[in-house]
């Protein structure tokens, strides 16, 4: 989140600053970080060994427990982790008001979809039949 | 002061230094490499949740969306998501270190860029070596 910062040079609104949510924004993306790094190591093992699997081949190896909850956990703090981090670069990078509130709405529902359809996929794979 | 001269005068003033004017230094590139992969990532991500999906659903589905992991494309794809995670992951390592106020002299972060740089490297060399030996 970003607040509007009032330079002598440009006047209000024209620049945005994040000073009452930056100390925030860095805890969260250090400690899920922290919590990413074991999952991503994890996650690219899992998604490296589906390469070239078949059907079956592949659905045996996301269907194990393990790996299905590996991939969720991951995906889960991965997305917000990575919504918050697009966040800051469309801040730094799109001026446009109305593009830059267009960009933020597609990256939150964008992130939102992808932990979604792939936490239900890993449920259908891995689910007991 | 008419409004043209604080004009004039507010066009003399130095804004601060950006990508067009630094000569390019590897600490500086990889920091752009951190970005450049945390996007990349969310790329992947999206095409291996549609891939994921797609083989939750059948094999009907399987057949039309498996070119995401398999095959040239799916390979280089799937290669091109593990070297952005590890490369990704070190550069977070990178500024945990940062953080803790290690490695910020000269010599030291140069080392630490260069470490992130031929880890992100190795680590998926690993991976994919290991990967094809475990089947």
């Amino acid at each position: 989140m970003t607040t509007q910062f009032i330079s002598g040079r440009t006047g209000r609104g024209a620049a945005y600053v994040s000073d009452a949510s930056g100390a925030a924004h860095d805890r969260f993306m250090r400690l899920s970080a922290g919590a990413l790094a074991p999952l991503g190591l994890l996650a690219a093992w899992y998604v490296v060994g589906l390469s070239g699997k078949s059907f079956e081949e592949a659905r045996a190896e996301i269907g194990r427990p393990f790996p299905a909850l590996v991939l969720i956990a991951f995906i889960a703090i991965a997305t917000v982790h990575a919504r918050k981090g697009v966040e800051s670069i469309i801040e730094d990078y799109v001026h446009d008001d109305e593009t830059k509130e267009k960009a933020l709405r597609v990256n939150k529902w964008a992130s939102l979809a992808i932990a979604v359809l792939w936490t239900l996929a890993i449920l259908l794979i891995a689910a007991p039949k | 002061m008419a409004q043209a001269e604080i004009d004039a005068a507010a066009e003399k003033r130095p804004l601060s230094p950006h990508l067009t004017v630094y000569k390019p230094m590897l600490t500086m590139v990889m920091s752009m490499a951190h970005r450049i992969s945390g996007v990349a990532l969310y790329v992947g991500a999206a095409l291996l949740a549609v891939y994921l999906l797609a083989l939750a659903f059948g094999p009907g589905t399987f057949s039309a969306f498996s070119w995401i992991v398999n095959g040239f494309f799916g390979h280089l794809i799937v290669l091109g998501f593990s070297w952005a995670l590890f490369t990704h992951l070190l550069g977070g390592v990178r500024h945990a270190l940062w953080d803790r106020g290690l490695y910020m002299d000269p010599k030291g972060r140069e080392l630490l860029t260069q470490g992130t740089l031929a880890g992100g490297i190795a680590l998926t060399l690993l991976t994919w070596i290991l990967s094809t030996l475990a089947g």
